[in-house]
Parts: structure tokens; sequence; C-alpha cells
């Protein structure tokens, strides 16, 4: 299935637009991979936040709830700001990601992270205070919290670690 | 490039990166285990930082009281920044006289610094004070300016410390 999505991406325009596009603007490489990092920032000083808030380790003063309505908005503007520097890369090189398992392992921990983050903000959203109301949901969302930061960890963990796979596997060679 | 070199010391960061951790560090997985640590790191320092600015910046959080967001960030800010630092000091060692003489990596340095004394600057005249502005809104100017300096400062470490990587 990967091997299909790069043989599709190869040769289209949209690669040869990205490939143009990181090797005609000067500096957007290094540009993109910054605005991509300052994303992770933004996760990290929301849904990252928000987790360890559940968790007893972060911000004890704030109130959950609270929290979840204020800072969750950046969780989705800063995955928007990722998917596009990401795609950025992706489109111009899929062989190096869509072949890479080190690719796949990130969306591995990325999906199911979002996935929660979703959860978390739908509920308090449509219900103020649904996750303190009993002590039943409050118990799932510490179980989700520390579920996802291992996720979110693996993620950035994973992300850096797309680059070195060529060199990983020559070593292992 | 190290015989010719305009930073000082040039003896001192070849013999830091023929150290035998240091070649360990560059030779093995250590390297992108210890970057991609950094990168973990470094997000943690800047988002609790973020938190923080925006309130002094009085765009978020008004509710909270400025100290209080402060205290409450602090811890994360220094322990991930501990983390960095030596994650970063890891990396730095590999190739030292390189990443010495790297102006983005200059640039870094620079603005690390500059972010430092802000932050001392804050928090030992600005917040010095904070009983009087504490639940202000908008809070006084010199919080506004210590949020939105301390913003730039690490939003331009961000983008420094990605453009090492790209000179060298």
């Amino acid at each position: 299935m990967n091997e299909s999505v790069v043989a599709w991406l190869a040769g289209s325009a949209a690669q040869e637009a990205a490939v143009y596009l990181l090797g005609n603007v000067p500096g957007l490489p290094p540009i993109a991979q910054s605005l991509h990092i300052l994303g992770i920032v933004a996760v990290m000083s929301s849904t990252t936040m928000i987790h360890l808030r559940f968790l007893g380790l972060a911000a004890p003063s704030q109130n959950v709830s609270e929290m979840i309505s204020r800072l969750m908005p950046w969780t989705w503007w800063a995955l928007l700001v990722n998917a596009v520097t990401g795609l950025i890369f992706v489109v111009g090189r899929p062989d190096r990601y869509f072949l890479n398992p080190v690719f796949g392992w990130k969306f591995m921990c990325l999906v199911p992270a979002v996935a929660i983050a979703l959860v978390i903000y739908q509920m308090n959203k449509r219900d103020l205070g649904f996750w303190e109301h009993t002590t039943a949901r409050l118990r799932s969302a510490r179980v989700m919290a520390a579920v996802s930061l291992v996720l979110w960890v693996g993620v950035v963990l994973a992300g850096r670690w797309i680059a070195y796979t060529d060199y990983l596997y020559f070593l292992y060679e | 490039m190290n015989e010719e070199t305009s930073v000082p010391f040039p003896e001192f960061w070849n013999w830091i990166q023929a150290l035998p951790l240091s070649e360990h560090i560059g030779f093995t997985w250590w390297f992108p285990f210890l970057e991609s640590l950094h990168v973990l790191a470094v997000g943690l320092v800047v988002g609790s930082i973020l938190m923080v600015d925006l309130r002094l910046l009085g765009k978020t959080a008004l509710s909270i009281p400025a100290s209080r967001m402060t205290r409450e960030m602090i811890r994360w800010t220094w322990g991930a920044f501990v983390l960095a630092a030596i994650t970063g000091l890891g990396l730095f060692m590999t190739r030292a006289a390189a990443y010495i003489e790297n102006p983005a990596f200059q640039i870094k340095l620079v603005l690390l610094m500059l972010a430092g004394c802000n932050m001392a600057w804050f928090q030992f005249r600005t917040l010095r004070h904070v009983d009087q502005w504490d639940t202000a809104s908008p809070p006084p100017q010199a919080a506004r300016i210590a949020g939105g300096a301390s913003l730039l400062l690490w939003i331009g470490v961000i983008f420094a410390g990605r453009w090492v990587g790209h000179i060298i």
C-alpha cells in the first residue's frame, strides 16, 4: 500500500511543486522545520499540560475543565501548522517517508493521541466539567492522559528518528 | 577549518571533540537519541514559557493570577531546561570546533543569554511588585514587554537551533 502511495506521488505535479519550493525558496527547509517544532511547542503547552494536570503533576491550582477549553484550540491550530509544514517534505520525497518504518510508527502514535485529545475536548465542550463529574470519568481521563503522554513522546522521538533511519540501517548491516 | 579559526581557544574545542565520550556520541545511535530528547525537552521548555508569556501579555488566562501561573510553570521550565542543556551539551561535544564557529549556533547562544537576562529582569524587578498587578487586566507594560520579548526570543532560539544543522 505504501509503495502505491509513493508511486502515485512520485512524478506528480504536487511532488514537483514541493521539490521546487524546497529547492528554490531560500531557507524554506529550516523555516518549515522550525515552524513544525513550534507546533510541537504548542502541543506541549496545551494537550500535554492538560494530561499532566489530570495526573496531578502540573498546574495544581488551575481548573482542568477551564484548561481544556482555554488551551485545546491551540492544539488544533498546532496540528494544522504541523500538517502543512510536514506535508511539504512528505510530498517532496514520498519514498523517504512512506518506505520508512519509523514514519509509520510516528503515525501509529499520532493517530490515537489525536483521537484521545478529540474525545477529551469534545466531551468537555458538550458538557463543561464532564471529566470531573464522576470519579469513574476522572479515572478514565487519567488513564487516557497517561497513555496519551507516552504516545506524544513517541510522536516526537519517532519524528526526529525518521531522518536517522538510513544511518540506523547502516549501523546494523 | 580549524587551522584558521576566528574563534578563541581553538585547541580547547578540538580537545572536547576528541574526547572518547564525544566520539562515542558522534558515531553511535546516541546522537539521534540525544537529539530527539533535546527536541522533546525544548518543546516542554518553550511550551511552559509560552503559557506564562501569553498570560503576561494579557492574551489568555487572565482569571489566573500572574504569580500563580509563573510559579506553576517554572518548575517544568527549569526541569526541561536541565534536560535540554545536558542533551544539547552532548550534541555540541561531537563537533565542538565546528559548532562554535557556526553563525546559527552563535546566534542561538546570544538569544539564549538575552532570554535569560529578560527572565532575570522580570523575576527581580517586575515580579517583586506582583501583588500590585497580580490580577490586573491588562497587565502592566513592564510585564507585557517581558512576555513579548520572551516569546520572540524563544521563537528565535528555535529557528536558530534548527538552522544549526543546515549550516554544519
